[in-house]
């Protein structure tokens, strides 16, 4: 431990020599090795060998004779770490914070449930689940491109506000267009439940959607969004064609997140504008990822579980003041834990906790 | 000046307003290739802005611009890096939170990459390319510390090797040597001439007139947007203009 306080220190001083320096000190890499292996270009392949065995296990776990409340937390958790990672993939990777993500959530809800219910509406096919599907991404998908090419011109804060808009847009928009949405009243599906079924195609989707962010931050794609996030004009005048990743990556993020909005849709079987663009769903979305990490394969995932239990915790024993719990803990993690708990790990010199940490280290 | 050369990159009658500001005004220029060209002139004399108007940064109000005889006056900024045009920048960019080495693998050719290569991780050779170049720049043993961490000098070599990554044909250079101490100064310039000798032509923004001296076959000397003067640095240094320009009247 002491050595790692040495080390902290030395970067808090190389934090401080910024732009204009007339000392070329012979610095020499000095990092731990848990940072070396996260912060490697090339991720090596021990970190999907480990997700697979936890999906394996996963997919043995209903063998164990669990209760179908299991089963069910079971999906709750799955999809929230699909949406953690998914909001990762713009918000995180790419450094687009997007607070409207959940409009894609709504989108592949409402295809979910236009096609899929028995209520007549102005379209209303009645399909089956299987085939409402892929609409449901594919929706959302669309809609990313649409409403990516004027939004992603927009750096920081707008960008974040006019998706924040978006998604407000669309939830009235849901609400008005009642010949197609059925309006405010909402929408039935029909009520099919099967827990093991719902339990495991969360499964193969979250397995899908970790899968593909990890193989996407240790492609050359990933790192130019990387590269994005850390310089865009940069980027682009290193020859990353910018508009065309930026918006590939936000379709990717939206596809999935409709995915899980139509599958959403039908497990809960009723929709209305309300429950499903919901506020809440887009600021869990974004505390999972910055808990977890912003821009790391296994942050999100880690912070969507976290979460989860710790919202079922204040539940329980802070019921009538969780959104309270919940905010406060926001305003605790971006004050105290900004790179989230990967991201401390990795470089604790980032965080004001993981100096204390180190500091901590060096006195004993 | 070698005339019988088709120029690399050339301006016609350049302007960019900023407002009612002419930032850059009719200025005309080439660049041949195998040349070190320097642009000088007082701070806000318009040099930053044309540099971002030929690296394609900035859109033109009037006037064209040609890269290897083509027409590139409304290319992307990514699609003339891509012809062989990059540069640097005054304010360094990198990517901080990137490792040096990953800085590099990252600004390789994107000319002809495939969406199959796009989804691998770097290959082998752009690797020992990145290497190479951060040897080249003694950076080498930077290699995996984040780029952030870097001081503002290594930071500008470590900028130059992104730059050179791509293989260009032109390096466009803003300012290299600022906030550099003495000794890599002299690195820089042994670098920027090993490279001009393996063929490689730069336009150079500098205010160390001595730096520009030392390197450039020719000048261009441009005040309050408007070219000033061009001629070899000796004759620039002689000029009454030019010395009006710098050092006031």
């Amino acid at each position: 431990m002491g050595a790692q306080g040495e080390q902290t220190e030395t970067k808090i001083e190389g934090k401080e020599e910024n732009g204009a320096s007339s000392a070329e000190p012979a610095r020499e890499p000095h990092r731990s090795r848990l940072r070396q292996r996260l912060t490697r270009p090339f991720g090596s392949w021990t970190g999907l060998t480990l997700w697979l065995l936890l999906l394996l296990l996963l997919a043995a776990y209903p063998y164990t004779g669990v209760s179908s409340l299991a089963l069910l937390v079971g999906s709750q958790i799955f999809v929230l770490v699909t949406l953690a990672s998914n909001w990762n993939l713009i918000g995180g990777l790419t450094g687009y914070v997007d607070f409207g993500h959940a409009v894609f959530f709504g989108i592949g809800a409402y295809v979910m449930g236009i096609l899929v219910t028995r209520t007549p509406l102005l379209i209303s096919p009645e399909w089956g689940f299987w085939q409402a599907l892929p609409v449901s991404g594919v929706a959302a998908a669309i809609f990313a491109l649409l409403i990516g090419l004027p939004t992603l011109r927009l750096k920081g804060p707008y960008f974040s506000i006019a998706m924040l808009g978006t998604f407000m847009a669309m939830r009235e928009i849901a609400r008005v267009l009642r010949p197609i949405t059925g309006g405010g009243i909402g929408l039935n599906l029909p009520p099919i439940l099967n827990r093991l079924g719902d339990y495991y195609l969360m499964l193969a989707v979250m397995g899908l959607v970790v899968a593909l962010i990890w193989w996407i931050r240790r492609s050359e794609f990933g790192q130019s969004l990387i590269a994005i996030r850390e310089d865009e004009v940069g980027a682009e005048m290193r020859g990353i064609n910018t508009t065309l990743h930026k918006i590939v990556a936000f379709m990717i993020a939206a596809f999935f997140t409709g995915i899980v909005g139509g599958f959403w849709a039908w497990q809960n079987t009723f929709i209305d504008p309300d429950v499903v663009f919901i506020e809440t769903r887009t600021v869990e979305m974004v505390m999972m990822s910055m808990l977890g990490g912003l821009g790391t394969v296994w942050g999100p995932p880690l912070g969507a579980v976290v979460i989860y239990f710790l919202q079922d915790l204040v539940w329980a024993n802070l019921f009538g003041v969780h959104l309270l719990a919940l905010g406060l803990l926001l305003v605790v993690m971006v004050l105290f834990l900004p790179e989230g708990i990967l991201g401390t790990l990795g470089d604790r010199s980032s965080t004001s906790l993981g100096r204390l940490l180190g500091r901590v280290g060096k006195g004993s | 000046m070698p005339s019988d050369k088709q120029p690399l990159l050339e301006g016609h009658t350049v302007s960019k307003y900023f407002g009612g500001l002419a930032a850059v005004n009719n200025v005309d220029f080439a660049v041949y290739p195998g040349e070190i060209v320097g642009l000088i002139g007082p701070n806000g004399s318009g040099k930053t802005t044309l540099f971002d108007c030929l690296s394609r940064l900035q859109k033109i109000d009037s006037g064209k611009i040609l890269f290897r005889g083509r027409d590139v006056t409304r290319a992307r900024p990514y699609q003339i890096a891509r012809m062989g045009l990059t540069r640097t920048f005054q304010s360094v960019r990198v990517y901080r939170k990137m490792s040096v080495l990953s800085n590099m693998l990252i600004s390789h050719q994107w000319r002809d990459t495939s969406l199959l290569r796009m989804l691998q991780p770097s290959p082998a050779n752009t690797a020992r390319r990145a290497h190479e170049l951060l040897e080249f720049l003694q950076i080498e043993r930077l290699a995996g510390e984040q780029a952030g961490h870097l001081s503002g000098g290594q930071r500008r070599l470590l900028e130059i090797g992104m730059a050179l990554m791509p293989d260009p044909d032109i390096l466009l250079l803003d300012e290299a040597t600022s906030g550099v101490n003495p000794t890599l100064i002299e690195t820089i310039k042994d670098r920027i001439r090993a490279l001009n000798e393996q063929g490689k032509t730069f336009l150079l923004i500098e205010h160390n007139i001595n730096f520009i001296a030392d390197l450039c076959s020719r000048v261009y000397v441009l005040n309050h947007g408007e070219k000033l003067a061009e001629g070899t640095p000796a004759e620039i240094l002689q000029n009454e203009a030019v010395i009006d320009a710098y050092f006031g009247a």
